[in-house]
């Protein structure tokens, strides 16, 4: 395997934040090499700079999303951390619901809109959607919109084709809800045709505008801006402000802080969990 | 040398002991079954790695049958077919309902053996993916605790700082009694 060099890290790390906003340790060599050095094989080519070459010259960007689906880390489970999905079933939920159904008018179905915004292969939002079907059963008085948004092309296809391998479905799914929500087609889980159908995905850089997408009643964005650097992680979060309907709640990972980058942002608990609310 | 816990299934009383003998030679655990229906019974009362079923079989429940009834026990068991060369096709169908893998008979030991191993190193690596989740989510619980009361701590002391703030810019009250009531507001 082609051995990377300190100058093509630094080339590489460039690029990819350019095109990705991930911020790489560029300490960190064995990543490159463990994450690129299948990829260069597989294009024929000699070393990291004809990576970089090639990526930047092919006006289709084939090789720029191989890229990106590279270096994202996609590691996601179902309900992964129960705290954030028992806080969306016992609080923000009813909550949002409440403030809908007292909104819209009797003629018209109550809306929510929900955002997954680092969605990756898609598990966080189909466990929504698990726990929307649970909480609300006959949907039909609802109009509900479920996004789920990932910078990877191969994880959103994962997403929208909605089938996970054992190892992938094994942890963090209860049995019961395996057998109720998944059937097993071609040696793969495949999630029921009614739960698929709640929900829509699509590629998105979390880097670039995202205003169009319009304001959403409760936005999840889980241990994605850990891969930023502290300047884009303040524009993220003021962008993520903006996209929050009044009232919206926002989720982000456990292990996550708002402090010193986002003080339009109040963190408050409800039992053992967090969620955001603007100030 | 094996540690998985195998059942075999096979209608054939010559294949089943030769199936056991090979097996407990190489060390694994083996329990043998002469139907789908005896399969099933011990599938539902004990958990096994691997269970290497005959496709065919009479009685009622075939191969697919044991299959189906394993995958709805338990999904981390492994199912090996064995078939005969006429049913191969069949055998392709099964692996799309989850089978591991299949054998042609008359069954190849050595081939068997390399199956198996394939499956134990599996499920090692399994075993580490899951234990390396395991102590990430440890880690995380604990880290989220201490991150989240912290953030709390901080937005109480934001809250607090802005209270002081409209406090001390009150300039048509007296500047110390302005600085009484910031102070208060502290407990101080």
């Amino acid at each position: 395997m082609a051995k990377i060099t300190p100058n093509e890290i630094k080339i590489l790390s460039k690029y990819i934040y350019d095109i990705s906003g991930i911020a790489l340790d560029q300490s960190k060599t064995y990543l490159f090499e463990t994450r690129f050095g299948k990829l260069i094989e597989a294009e024929g080519l000699a070393n990291y700079s004809e990576l970089y070459s090639k990526a930047k010259s092919e006006p289709r960007k084939t090789l720029e999303k191989k890229i990106i689906d590279a270096i994202t880390t996609n590691e996601t489970l179902f309900f992964r951390d129960t705290g954030p999905f028992e806080l969306l079933r016992h609080k923000i939920l009813p909550e949002v619901i409440d403030a809908g159904t007292a909104k819209s008018s009797k003629l018209l179905p109550t809306a929510i809109k929900i955002w997954s915004s680092a969605c990756s292969t898609g598990q966080e939002l189909f466990s929504i959607a698990i726990i929307i079907k649970e909480l609300l059963g006959d949907l039909k008085k609802y109009n509900i919109k479920l996004l789920g948004t990932d910078i990877s092309d191969a994880a959103i296809a994962q997403a929208s084709y909605g089938a996970y391998n054992k190892f992938e479905i094994e942890r963090g799914l209860a049995r019961d809800k395996l057998q109720k929500y998944f059937t097993l087609t071609n040696g793969n889980w495949k999630i029921r045709d009614e739960i698929r159908a709640m929900v829509n995905f699509k590629k998105l850089n979390l880097m670039l505008p995202f205003g169009a997408l319009g304001k959403f009643d409760i936005i999840f964005c889980r241990n994605v801006a850990i891969y930023f650097n502290l300047n884009d992680r303040k524009k993220l979060f003021n962008k993520l402000a903006d996209s929050l309907a009044p009232n919206g709640f926002l989720i982000i990972g456990s292990t996550e802080s708002l402090t010193g980058v986002c003080p339009r942002f109040v963190p408050k608990r409800h039992l053992k969990s967090i969620f955001y609310q603007v100030r | 040398m094996g540690s998985l816990k195998i059942l075999a299934v096979d209608d054939d009383p010559v294949t089943r002991m030769l199936i056991k003998k090979k097996l407990i030679k190489e060390d694994y655990e083996i329990e043998i079954a002469e139907n789908g229906v005896k399969a099933i019974e011990l599938i539902n009362n004990t958990f096994f790695d691997v269970v290497l079923t005959d496709l065919m079989m009479p009685g009622g429940v075939d191969g697919i049958g044991v299959l189906e009834a394993v995958k709805k026990k338990n999904s981390q068991t492994e199912v090996i077919l064995i078939t005969g060369f006429a049913s191969v096709e069949n055998a392709i169908e099964a692996m799309k309902k989850g089978a591991a893998d299949y054998l042609q008979k008359p069954i190849n030991f050595d081939e068997l053996f390399l199956r198996l191993q394939k499956i134990e190193n599996l499920i090692k690596l399994a075993k580490n993916a899951g234990d390396l989740r395991e102590a990430m989510s440890v880690t995380e619980d604990n880290a989220g605790h201490t991150i989240q009361n912290l953030e709390l701590k901080v937005g109480e002391l934001q809250n607090q700082l802005y209270e002081i703030e409209d406090i001390l810019l009150k300039y048509d009250l007296d500047p110390q009694d302005r600085i009484e009531s910031a102070l208060k507001t502290i407990g101080a």
